[in-house]
């Protein structure tokens, strides 16, 4: 029996080939006698096992074995197909789920649809086919399983595959000379790309964020990595638990990230400038940023927040207990909109985490004074509104006092800035410009509101003096139709 | 008192002879019947008129034309110059009361048949006052440069363009070009100041002088009446002491309105911005407005705008032309379809009003 099984393993290739020969592939048993590398190659090929003839892309008669026949145009034969034309002999299986189904293929017929519709169609610089075709990626006469490790699109293949051209500068010169071509020396610096170059298939490669025929470019709002959609791109993996387990992450990111103000801002209000995963793990090279570097990916937008931190005192605290700097007070996937609540000495504050009356007094006191301060220009700039927009109502014109209103909103908008700094003169002097302008609107404010009542005051006086003036007049014609009654002798009106 | 007042009389009437004047006034009547009442609508709308003037000069004095100055200087004149709120505010009140009162007075001139002859050129004369006080209303509206003057203005002229073969060159006369823009606000306030109100002067006068020299009318019928029993009340001291109690009342309803509701700003006009929602003209203008909305965008082989438009111009013409297609009214004849027509176009002007006011 085992015998048998070893005869059967030995002849199966050459049994496989007769049946070929007998089936009709004359052309696969010409050019394999000729000895040529495209036969070679399309012995391992996916299609040649499914059974498909070189007449399957090439056209043709595959089971003539007249040269001449078997090449005949009239029979289809169209040789080695250029261009458009590639995709299109590929397209005509795979796009049609019937055939495809057929070949006991389970894979999507859309690919031939995708890649029109992705960067990658636009026009060649020959002008004459679009930029990707199938075997760009795919390969041609040795095309495997995707799944397969041999297939260039398999996870630990696919970097290198779509580097052949994104790491080839003259290239990509010609279609986008503005994108950078080290994504693949940058890949290999992240902890995908390490994970992936350890032999790991799971982590993220081109493919799981760009998507693989639809690849659109990032500016393209329906990019799987435009920037509002970034964050579900990302949490496709690293929301899921089940993938993430082995890697032992949380996957609560995505969910904290949508709760904080920048998630808000990016997906609800999808104002692209606030940031994605990518603004601090970085794309290519994606890591989470260290304890002494988180400062300074923050400060890549709040740049004033992180010079006035590193220049405080607070910096080198911190940095002596190795205290992640902006993180230690904001957190960091679900930062929430900076409040008067965080400063202070309160139970909600951050910085009497650190700043106890017992541990820290001084620290403790300058917390609670920029607090008081805070909340006394708070406290004005409410006041100021509330009373405009009492004049408001009553028909006041205060809109340069409005105008001014906006100063003190700035003030305290950059006292939230100053507080970085941790000085006390600083923050007072920024606070006070605010109290001092808001102090001016309020007074405008009361001015306008008195002005009303006024007005309302002259208005009554007015109309009073008016009535007397219009009554008096009244009288009077009267007396005076009275007295051309007596001196006529007749009833008024006149006849 | 009365000592220096006969003084101040007499060395006045040496020099002038008030006396003629006087016996002139005392020999005035006025005719009294059951309409008397709408004589003193034309006394209101000239009392409106000289309120214009002088709250006119007054917002002049600060007021600076300019697509960068006029918003900042009404704003600068309602919050800081004193009692600039209440000038600018009774300068709008009253242009809109001075329309209201100007047509309440036309209507009852129409009904009353009171164009008829010899009052033709009266009724022209006032006619085309009523028309000059339209074109006061749309140029003043203008002036503040906000956005809903902006853009009540560019739908206005846009409209003036639709008309035939004239409609372009009078869009662009009117807007100085193509766009509204800061030379529009500089023709509109130029007309606005000095040519509506020269013109209006000289109509004025021509109106008053005839008003004068032929006395009030009197309606059809009252002529049959002999002269003796006719009722009638001296112009001066009488009803000309009425005319001001009724002003000194219309002086208090503007007070309040200026105070109580005092004439909004609204924000300066972005030539950029997209047209706010709501934009509609004025209320005198609304029902022609409106009406131009039912229209529909074909009529047989016209434009259904150019048509309404022509509709409008054609009916305005007509009106200003009735004491001369008026005839049975000339001869002392009731003519009852001018009554048809009166009502038929009061209705008419109040439902659309009514209409667009709520759409």
């Amino acid at each position: 029996m085992k015998k048998g099984m070893f005869a059967l393993l030995i002849f199966l290739p050459a049994l496989f080939q007769f049946a070929r020969a007998a089936g009709g592939d004359q052309c696969f048993t010409c050019h394999e006698g000729l000895g040529d590398k495209e036969s070679a190659g399309y012995k391992h090929d996916i299609h040649f096992a499914k059974g498909i003839t070189c007449a399957g892309c090439h056209g043709g008669n595959a089971k003539s074995e007249d040269m001449e026949k078997a090449m005949d145009k009239d029979a289809g034969y169209i040789g080695v197909p250029k261009g458009d034309d590639i995709s299109r002999a590929c397209a005509k299986c795979h796009s049609d789920s019937l055939k495809m189904s057929s070949y006991g293929a389970t894979i999507p017929t859309n690919q031939w649809e995708l890649l029109r519709t992705s960067v990658h169609a636009r026009l060649a610089t020959n002008g004459q086919e679009q930029i990707v075709q199938c075997i760009t990626c795919h390969g041609v006469h040795g095309i495997v399983q995707v799944k397969s490790p041999a297939s260039p699109v398999y996870p630990l293949n696919v970097v290198k595959t779509c580097s052949k051209c994104h790491a080839d500068a003259a290239f990509m010169r010609s279609y986008n000379p503005s994108l950078p071509v080290d994504q693949e020396e940058k890949y290999r610096t992240s902890v995908h790309g390490q994970l992936n170059g350890k032999g790991d298939p799971r982590p993220a490669v081109c493919s799981s964020c760009h998507g693989s025929h639809n690849i659109l470019a990032a500016s393209d709002v329906k990019s799987r990595v435009y920037p509002v959609n970034i964050p579900h791109t990302c949490a496709e993996c690293h929301s899921n638990p089940d993938y993430m387990k082995s890697y032992n992450i949380r996957t609560d990111q995505f969910a904290q990230f949508s709760r904080s103000v920048h998630g808000v801002e990016l997906m609800e209000k999808h104002d692209v400038s606030a940031p994605a995963c990518n603004s601090c793990h970085g794309n290519h090279g994606a890591a989470p940023p260290g304890v002494s570097s988180v400062s300074k990916v923050c400060g890549t937008c709040h740049a004033l927040n992180a010079d006035l931190f590193s220049a405080s005192p607070h910096k080198k605290a911190f940095d002596e207990k190795h205290l992640p700097e902006c993180e230690t007070c904001h957190g960091n996937h679900e930062i929430l909109a900076a409040t008067d609540t965080l400063l202070g000495t309160s139970s909600g504050a951050v910085c009497s985490r650190c700043h106890t009356q017992t541990v820290s007094p001084k620290g403790f006191a300058v917390a609670g004074m920029m607090r008081a301060l805070t909340d006394s220009l708070a406290l004005d700039e409410h006041t100021a509104i509330a009373l405009l927009s009492e004049a408001e109502q009553k028909g006041m014109e205060v809109s340069e006092a409005k105008f001014k209103l906006r100063d003190v909103h700035q003030a305290r908008l950059q006292s939230r800035t100053v507080v970085h700094s941790a000085s006390e003169s600083q923050f007072r002097s920024t606070v006070d410009k605010g109290i001092a302008v808001a102090v001016g609107v309020i007074g405008e404010g009361r001015q306008a509101i008195d002005e009303y009542y006024f007005r309302r005051w002259g208005l009554g006086i007015a109309t009073i003096i008016i009535t007397i003036v219009a009554l008096s007049l009244y009288l009077t014609i009267r007396r005076i139709e009275r007295r051309q009654r007596t001196s006529t002798g007749t009833n008024f009106p006149m006849k | 008192m009365k000592k220096f007042t006969r003084k101040l009389y007499a060395w006045i009437n040496d020099r002038v002879q008030l006396d003629n004047l006087v016996e002139f006034m005392g020999k005035k009547y006025v005719p009294l019947h059951r309409h008397s009442v709408w004589y003193y609508f034309g006394g209101v709308s000239l009392f409106l008129f000289i309120i214009q003037v002088v709250t006119g000069i007054l917002l002049l004095l600060y007021y600076k034309s300019g697509e960068s100055l006029a918003f900042e200087s009404i704003q600068f004149i309602m919050s800081k110059v004193q009692f600039g709120w209440l000038i600018r505010s009774i300068h709008s009140w009253t242009a809109n009361l001075f329309i209201l009162a100007a047509m309440i007075h036309m209507f009852s001139v129409y009904f009353e048949k009171a164009y008829r002859k010899p009052r033709e050129i009266t009724w022209l004369t006032g006619m085309l006052m009523f028309f000059l006080a339209l074109a006061f209303g749309f140029s003043g509206y203008l002036l503040p440069w906000n956005e809903l003057a902006f853009f009540a203005t560019k739908v206005g002229t846009d409209i003036a363009g639709i008309v035939p073969v004239v409609g372009k060159p009078l869009m662009q006369f009117l807007r100085s070009g193509d766009e509204v823009t800061g030379a529009t606000l500089s023709r509109f306030f130029g007309f606005h100041v000095a040519v509506f109100p020269g013109i209006f002067t000289v109509l004025l006068g021509i109106h008053l002088i005839l008003v004068q020299r032929q006395g009030m009318s009197e309606p059809l019928g009252m002529e049959d009446e002999a002269i003796a029993e006719r009722k009638k009340m001296p112009f001066f001291p009488n009803f000309m002491l009425r005319d001001l109690l009724l002003w000194l009342i219309v002086l208090n309803l503007l007070a309040i309105l200026a105070v109580f509701f005092p004439w909004e700003l609204g924000r300066k006009a972005d030539p950029f911005a997209p047209a706010p929602a709501g934009i509609r003209p004025e209320w005198y203008f609304l029902f022609m407005f409106q009406t131009l909305k039912y229209i529909p965008g074909k009529l047989w082989f016209l434009d259904g705008e150019i048509f309404g438009i022509m509709l409008f111009g054609f009916a305005g013409f007509l009106w200003l032309l009735i004491p001369f297609w008026d005839r049975k009214s000339s001869r002392g004849e009731q003519n009852r379809f001018v009554n048809y027509i009166g009502l038929f176009v009061i209705m008419y002007i109040m439902i659309l009003t009514i209409i667009g006011w709520l759409a």
